[in-house]
C-alpha cells in the first residue's frame, strides 16, 4: 500500500485520533478503557494490517467487544467508517480464530431459510416441552429462558397474504421487509404494520423469496452466505411501481439503506440496483411521520392508555429518525420522554449474549431510565433490543415492551 | 518489560483486573492526540490516593517512569510514556466526591469527565467555566495536567484560574495537600497552581478542589462573516478595546469555514475569507447591550453577513460547527500539526500575516482558527508525514511560526501544553537562567525523574 498516495485505504489513516468517539461509545464509557474505545479499535486494525501486531484470539475478542451500533462513525468529525472496518477485521478474526460453535450455528441457520424455519419449528417445540423450573433457572446472557419470547406458531410470512389491498382510497403499493423477528419471533408487529398501512391508504406487498437480511453473518465472518442472501434479496425487492420499502427492524433497515450498496461496491458488482433500492428503504415509523395527517387516532382511546415511553435503537438513530418524534406530535397520548432514551441498551446483534456483563449493566440503566418515566408501556423498534429489555424487566417493574406499531395499530379509529 | 518481580508487586496492589500488559492492550495506551507514539510497558488504573502512593513508592524504589493519563486526548503527546514503564490512568478514579454550591467549590477526583461535572452542577444552577473541545471525555486530571483552556476561557479563565486546591501524590509516594476549599486563600506558596501545565512531571493528582461559578441568566451568539481576513482580526481588537468581554470570539479562516462545510455541510458561507462567533452572557439586559454593541462594531469593520441564534437549536448548530474544526482537518491528510501559539489580542491582526506568509513561502496548506479575543490561535497544517520533502517544509514553518509569535510578545501554548510537541521551541520564550528554574524544581521534587520522563522539563 503506498501510503502517500492513497491515505483513505487504511483504516488509521483519516483518524486524528481526536477521542470524541470515546464519548460517544456506549462500550467505552461503561468501562472506561482506552482498548473499548473506537479509537483505540481503529489503531489496533491498523497495527495488524500494518504486521505490528500478530494475530491472536485476544485481538479477537477486543475488536469483538463492540455493539456495532455505528455511534462512533456518525459522530467522527473525520469521517472515519469504524463500522465497515470493524466488520471486515471481524471477518477476518473470524476466519483466522473462528467463532462459538453457536455463533457458527446461528450462521448456518440465518444463510437458509428453510434451516430457519426448521430450527424454529424446533426450538418452538423445544420451548414447550422444556419444564418451567428449568426455564426460570437457565440463562442466556443473564436472562432467564422464560423471559425468552415465545416464537411464532408460525412464521409471519406463511400466514399473510402476498399481497394485501388498501383500506378505501389507494394511495401506492409499499414493499415490506419483514425481518426474521417479525417473521419468527414477534408476528404482531407484522399484523399491527398490515393494518396501519393499510388503513393509511397503502397496498402491501411481502416479497416470498426474502431472506434474512444478512447482518448477523457479516458480523461473524459468514461472507459466503451474506452474499447469497443479499443478491437474492435485491432481486426480490427490485420492483420499479412501489412508494416505499419498509422496514420494521432498524437493523435491517440500515443493512438495506447503506449496507447493500456498500458491499456491492465493495465486491466490485454492480451496484445500480442496491442503490435504487436504498433510495426507497426506509423505516415504518418514518414512513408514518412523514404521511401522519392520513394516521387516524382514536383520541379518546388514546387518552385511555396511560403514559408511554421509547428507547431510540441505535441503528435506528444512526440510519433514520427515531420515533419519538411521532410519538412527541401525537399529543393525544401521553408521551414521557426518558432522559437516557438515545443511550444503547446493550443488545447490539450478539453482544448481549456475548458479553452478559457488559450488556447487563447497560440494561439495568436503561430499566432505571425508563422507571423513572412512570410508564408502564416502553416502546422500541428494534427486535434485539426488545429481548435485552424486556428479559431483564421483572413483574415488580410492571412495564410492558412493544414495537410501536403495534401501539399505534391499537388506537386506530374504525 | 517489568521485571515478573515488580509486576507482582503492582498487581498486589491493584489486583489483576485493573493491570494490563498484553501487547494488544499496550498498544492503545501508546498515544493520545498528537503525532508521538511510543508503547508502555504496562497500564495501571488505580482507584484511590492509598493505590497511587504505593504504585509510585515501587516505582520509585526500582527507577520505573510513570506517565499519567485521563481520556488520552492531548494534542502535544503529554500522556505519551516516551520512556515507557507504566502508565497510570485515572479513567476510573472518577468520583464526584461533593458539590457544594453555597461556598462555591467542587471536589472531584481526576478521572471525572469534564463533560460530566458540568451535568452534575447543572440542576444547581452553576457551571464548571474551562470548557475544551474535549469537554466531553477530557478528564479532570487531564485539564489540570495540561492546564486546559477553550472558547468561554477569554472571559472566565483557564483551568488555573478555577482550582483551589488538590491532594498530590509525590514521586516517593508521599501524600500533601495543597490550598483549601477557600475562595480566598494565601497561605504559603500557591503551589496548586504549580502543578496546573505541569503535564504530571512533578506528581500525581489524585483530587482536585475546583472553584465553580452560577450560571448566567441568558447567552446571545451571533456569527459574522467577512470579505477579508485583516478586518475580521481587527474586529476582535477593536470589540475588546473597546471594554465589551464576550464569553467567547472564535475566529475561522475560508480554508477552516470549507473544511467543515465538507464534513457536515453546516450551511456556513463558503466564501466568506473570515468569520467570527461571538458570544456574551450574563443578565439579559446587558446582554443585549452589548450584542448592539458588537453588531455596530463588526459593520464598522465591513461584516457581510450577520447571523444571530435564535434559539438553543441555532446556537448548537453554530458551536457544532466550531467544535468540528479540529476533527475534519484530519480528513485531508494524513497527518495534522496543530498550533497553540498565543499572543497579545492587538497582534493578533499581525500575527496572522505573518503565519499566511510563512506557509505560502513554504508552500503548504494552512487553516487558521483561533479563540482570537485572548489571542489564542490555532493554526492547523494537513499534510502527510510519509512526505519526507513536505514534512521537512512543514517542521520548517513550524519553527517560524513559533518565532514570529515570540517576537510579539507571545507564547508557545495558551491552552494544550508544551508535552513533546513543542519542548524544543522552550527556549524561544524561556531563557536559560528561567528553564533552569523549572529544572531545579523538578529535581527537587522527583530526584530520579521517574515521573513523566522525557518531556519539557
Amino acid at each position: 500500500m503506498s501510503d502517500s498516495t492513497d491515505f483513505t485505504d487504511s483504516p488509521a489513516s483519516k483518524c486524528g485520533k481526536c477521542g470524541l468517539c470515546l464519548a460517544v461509545c456506549p462500550v467505552h464509557r461503561l468501562l472506561m478503557e482506552e482498548q473499548a474505545s473506537p479509537r483505540a479499535k481503529i489503531q489496533l486494525i491498523e497495527s495488524y494490517n500494518r504486521n505490528k501486531l500478530p494475530s491472536s484470539p485476544y485481538l479477537k475478542e477486543l475488536i469483538n467487544r463492540c455493539l456495532m451500533c455505528g455511534t462512533c462513525t456518525a459522530n467522527c468529525p473525520s469521517g472515519v467508517d469504524h463500522y465497515s472496518h470493524f466488520m471486515d477485521m471481524r471477518q477476518e478474526m473470524a476466519k483466522e480464530h473462528g467463532d462459538r460453535i453457536e455463533i457458527k450455528g446461528l450462521v448456518f441457520l440465518l444463510a437458509r431459510e428453510q434451516r430457519l424455519r426448521l430450527a424454529a419449528g424446533m426450538a418452538k417445540f423445544g420451548q414447550s416441552i422444556v419444564p418451567e423450573v428449568f426455564q426460570k433457572k437457565y440463562r442466556l446472557s443473564n436472562i432467564p429462558l422464560d423471559k425468552f419470547p415465545q416464537l411464532n406458531k408460525k412464521p409471519f410470512r406463511s400466514v399473510v397474504p402476498e399481497e394485501i389491498p388498501a383500506k378505501g382510497k389507494e394511495l401506492g403499493i409499499v414493499l415490506y421487509f419483514t425481518g426474521c423477528a417479525t417473521n419468527y419471533i414477534y408476528d404482531t408487529t407484522g399484523h399491527a404494520t398490515l393494518e396501519l398501512l393499510t388503513a393509511m391508504g397503502y397496498r402491501v406487498r411481502i416479497p416470498q423469496q426474502q431472506t434474512c437480511c444478512s447482518i448477523p453473518m457479516l458480523y461473524h465472518g459468514g461472507i459466503e452466505e451474506a452474499r447469497k442472501n443479499i443478491e437474492q434479496n435485491l432481486q426480490c425487492f427490485n420492483q420499479s411501481d412501489v412508494a416505499a420499502i419498509i422496514v420494521d427492524c432498524p437493523t435491517c433497515g440500515s443493512a438495506l439503506k447503506k449496507e447493500f450498496p456498500a458491499i456491492m461496491k465493495k465486491w466490485d458488482k454492480d451496484s445500480n440496483m442496491a442503490e435504487a433500492i436504498s433510495t426507497k428503504v426506509t423505516d415504518l415509523m418514518s414512513f408514518i411521520y412523514d404521511r401522519r395527517d392520513n394516521l387516524k387516532i382514536d383520541e379518546k382511546k388514546a387518552a385511555t392508555t396511560g403514559p408511554v415511553t421509547y428507547h431510540a435503537p441505535c441503528h435506528l438513530k444512526n440510519t433514520f429518525i427515531p420515533a419519538d418524534r411521532l410519538l412527541r406530535e401525537l399529543t393525544c397520548i401521553d408521551f414521557i420522554e426518558a432522559a437516557d432514551a438515545f443511550d444503547c441498551c446493550g443488545g447490539g446483534g450478539t453482544f448481549f449474549y456475548e458479553y452478559p456483563e457488559i450488556s447487563t449493566k447497560m440494561a439495568m440503566q436503561k430499566i432505571a431510565g425508563a422507571k423513572k418515566t412512570g410508564a408502564k408501556l416502553w416502546l422500541t423498534d428494534c427486535p434485539v433490543c426488545r429481548i435485552n429489555l424486556s428479559g431483564r424487566l421483572t413483574a415488580a417493574d410492571n412495564i410492558k415492551m412493544a414495537h410501536p406499531a403495534c401501539y399505534l395499530a391499537g388506537l386506530l379509529r374504525h | 518489560m517489568l521485571s515478573s518481580a515488580i509486576k507482582t508487586e503492582l498487581i498486589d496492589i491493584v489486583t489483576k483486573d485493573r493491570y494490563l500488559d498484553r501487547p494488544e492492550e499496550l498498544a492503545c495506551y501508546s498515544y493520545d492526540s498528537s503525532l508521538d507514539e511510543s508503547l508502555p510497558d504496562a497500564v495501571i488504573f488505580p482507584l484511590t490516593t492509598q493505590e497511587v502512593s504505593d504504585i509510585l513508592k515501587i516505582a520509585s524504589r526500582h527507577r520505573v517512569p510513570v506517565t499519567a493519563r485521563g481520556a488520552g486526548t492531548s494534542v502535544c503527546g503529554a500522556p505519551v510514556p516516551i520512556h515507557h514503564g507504566i502508565v497510570l490512568c485515572f479513567s476510573k478514579m472518577n468520583r464526584i466526591i461533593e458539590v457544594n454550591t453555597k461556598d462555591r467549590y467542587a471536589i472531584v477526583e481526576p478521572g471525572v469527565i469534564n463533560g460530566d461535572l458540568q451535568k452534575a452542577l447543572a440542576p444547581f444552577n452553576f457551571f464548571y467555566p474551562p470548557d475544551p473541545g474535549s469537554i466531553n471525555i477530557s478528564t479532570i486530571g487531564g485539564n489540570v495536567a495540561l492546564n486546559a483552556g477553550g472558547p468561554r476561557c477569554l472571559k472566565y479563565g483557564v483551568t488555573v484560574d478555577y482550582v483551589l486546591g488538590m491532594q498530590v501524590v509525590l514521586a516517593s509516594g508521599k501524600i500533601v495537600r495543597f490550598g483549601s476549599r477557600n475562595i480566598k486563600d494565601v497561605t504559603g506558596y500557591k503551589l496548586s497552581a504549580l502543578f496546573c501545565g505541569s503535564e504530571g512531571t512533578l506528581g500525581m493528582v489524585t483530587e482536585v478542589i475546583l472553584r465553580v461559578a452560577p450560571q448566567p441568566e441568558t447567552t446571545r451568539t451571533v456569527m459574522v462573516t467577512f470579505s477579508e481576513l485583516d478586518n475580521t482580526a481587527e474586529a476582535v481588537a477593536d470589540i475588546i478595546g473597546s471594554g465589551i468581554l464576550p464569553v467567547a470570539m472564535e475566529l475561522m479562516d475560508k480554508m477552516t469555514i470549507n473544511a467543515i462545510e465538507d464534513a457536515g455541510r453546516l450551511g456556513l458561507a463558503r466564501d466568506a475569507e473570515g468569520s467570527l462567533l461571538i458570544e456574551v452572557d450574563g443578565i439579559r439586559e446587558s446582554c443585549e447591550r452589548e450584542m448592539a454593541r458588537i453588531i455596530e462594531k463588526v459593520k464598522q469593520h465591513g461584516a457581510v453577513t450577520i447571523q444571530e441564534a435564535k434559539t438553543p437549536a441555532d446556537r448548537d448548530k453554530l458551536w457544532a460547527a466550531r467544535r468540528q474544526a479540529y476533527g475534519v482537518f484530519a480528513k485531508i491528510a494524513p497527518d495534522i500539526l496543530s498550533e497553540d501559539i498565543t499572543v497579545p489580542v492587538s497582534k493578533v491582526p499581525e500575527m496572522i500575516r505573518r503565519i499566511r506568509e510563512i506557509c505560502t513561502r513554504h508552500n503548504i496548506t494552512v487553516g487558521i482558527l483561533a479563540h482570537a479575543g485572548d489571542g489564542n490561535m490555532h493554526p492547523l497544517i494537513p499534510a502527510d508525514r510519509n512526505n519526507h520533502e513536505e514534512w521537512t517544509r512543514v517542521i520548517k514553518a513550524f519553527g517560524e511560526i513559533f518565532e514570529a509569535a515570540a517576537a510579539l510578545h507571545g507564547t508557545l501554548s495558551g491552552e494544550h501544553g508544551i508535552g513533546l510537541a513543542k519542548a524544543a521551541y522552550l527556549p524561544l520564550v524561556m531563557d536559560d537562567d528561567s528553564r533552569e528554574f523549572m529544572t531545579m524544581i523538578k529535581r527537587a521534587v522527583d530526584p530520579d525523574n521517574i515521573l513523566n520522563p522525557g518531556k519539557f522539563v
